[in-house]
């Protein structure tokens, strides 16, 4: 038997373009780094309140800069984003509580399925294209229901309050359980120095794909 | 003759630890990739008010954050940082303004010592935590890279001159203009399009847009490109002496960061 796989935590929100290129890489390091990814829908909302931090795009050269920088991004990391028409409504007004406590629900009921649904809501606010995540009907409408239980509301609460307690002051954070010691690396740039730490090869954004499991 | 060079504009200012990263790992690809570099010393205090952007270690577990955060990139950028014993007192209080005037004018005067006087400014404020602000401590700094006392006493007067002091506010004004809110800014001038980069971390994109990435390729992806590593007359020190910091290896260049062995500063902190 090899060494024990490494446990990563990624927590992250669907309304967070960043988020999606961390989890985007993860997703295709995990079957070639001796890794154990652990998704954790995570509220991005309650990160900004509890560390007292603003959403950088309300910072006009921030915001004109991330439009640019997700641009550049999605060729290199090769992820079809693309910045939302009404994008302030999307991310200030409308927000991500529903999307995150369904993809709660999903991680408590459904887990297997919780890689592919968390990309289909990251479709459908920073992509044109939406796709079928393949999940049933009846599992759907199951979890619609239970996304408004007290059990997964909680569930997203304490996970938001673990990514904080972990030093989060926006997501996508990536927590590196290594060797007793524990390493919060915060942004999807991270990556290579991720790497680093591990002991790994770091082959860019966008590895070749010859061990990936099918 | 081969393909013209591409133009890379590094804006940095010597307060931010982040700028070091950045301009180290330039530096070092500069004779490796097809790159003209033109630094360009701008004043952070100035990007920041023009911005309307605040230094983030004024969020607490942003602080936090940075801490740990360059504490992981030293090690594997090769960059002996070190975070200053009083953080706030030489970012908040003291600032760089002295500083980023000196190199403005050393800029203008003697072009050719901008980088290796930038990093003995560096090697003061975020490696020995030595001050930055006072004429003799850059004086020290200047001599250190390698200037004569006579041409740094020359400079220190300029500093003060109407045409530096516009000169920076220009330079900074021109990073304000291509959209910073921060440093270090890396704008890339290419087949007609300019690019503006934030940050150290975003290397590898102006690999990428440079067209530099092997994506598959054999060499790793690094920080520490391997031309430095291969160097023949390197040798390993680490056998011979312990180090800032224990590495297995210490590759040959960072032989450009004076006082790593412990050397003090002769000049006043």
């Amino acid at each position: 038997m090899g060494p024990v796989p490494r446990t990563l935590e990624l927590f992250y929100d669907v309304l967070s373009p960043y988020s999606w290129f961390g989890f985007e890489v993860l997703c295709r390091y995990k079957n070639i780094w001796n890794i154990n990814l652990q998704l954790r829908p995570t509220l991005i909302a309650g990160i900004m309140k509890d560390s007292g931090n603003k959403p950088p795009a309300l910072l006009p050269r921030k915001a004109q800069y991330l439009r640019n920088d997700i641009r550049l991004l999605r060729q290199h990391v090769q992820v079809p984003m693309q910045f939302p028409k009404d994008f302030f409504s999307v991310i200030l007004e409308k927000g991500s509580l529903s999307a995150m406590r369904f993809l709660t629900a999903v991680n408590m009921e459904h887990p297997e399925m919780l890689e592919k649904v968390s990309r289909e809501l990251w479709m459908r606010v920073w992509s044109r294209a939406a796709e079928k995540a393949g999940m049933s009907t009846e599992q759907a409408q199951v979890l619609l229901e239970e996304m408004s239980t007290p059990k997964v509301k909680n569930k997203l609460k304490e996970t938001t309050e673990a990514a904080c307690k972990y030093g989060a002051f926006g997501l996508p954070v990536t927590v590196a359980h290594l060797d007793g010691q524990t390493h919060m690396l915060f942004g999807s740039d991270r990556m290579e120095l991720l790497a680093h730490l591990l002991g790994e090869k770091w082959m860019g954004p966008v590895p070749p794909a010859i061990n990936a499991k099918l | 003759m081969g393909p013209v060079p591409r133009t890379l504009e590094l804006f940095y200012d010597v307060l931010s630890p982040y700028s070091w990263f950045g301009f180290e790992v330039l530096c070092r690809y500069k004779n490796i990739w097809n790159i003209n570099l033109q630094l360009r010393p701008t004043l952070i205090a100035g990007i920041m008010k023009d911005s309307g952007n605040k230094p983030p270690a004024l969020l607490p577990r942003k602080a936090q954050y940075l801490r740990n955060d360059i504490r992981l990139l030293r090690q594997h950028v090769q960059v002996p940082m070190q975070f200053p014993k009083d953080f706030f007192s030489v970012i908040l209080e003291k600032g760089s303004l002295s500083a980023m005037r000196f190199l403005t004018a050393v800029n203008m005067e003697h072009p050719e010592m901008l980088e290796k006087v930038s990093r003995e400014l560096w090697m003061r404020v975020w490696s020995r935590d030595e001050d930055i602000s006072e004429p003799q401590s850059i004086l020290a700094a200047a001599e250190k890279a390698g200037m004569s006392t006579e041409q740094a006493q020359v400079l220190l007067e300029e500093m003060s001159t109407p045409k530096v002091k516009n000169k920076l506010k220009e330079t900074t004004e021109a990073a304000c203009k291509y959209g910073a809110f921060g440093l270090p800014v890396t704008v890339a001038h290419l087949d007609g399009q300019t690019h503006m980069l934030f940050g150290s971390d975003r290397m590898e994109l102006l690999a990428h847009l440079l067209g530099k990435l092997q994506v598959h390729g054999e060499l790793p992806l690094t920080p520490v490109p391997p031309p430095f590593i291969s160097r023949p007359e390197g040798q390993i020190q680490s056998k011979k002496k312990k180090k800032f910091y224990a590495f297995p290896t210490m590759k040959p260049h960072t032989q450009r960061f004076s006082g790593l062995n412990g050397e003090k500063s002769p000049s006043p902190s």
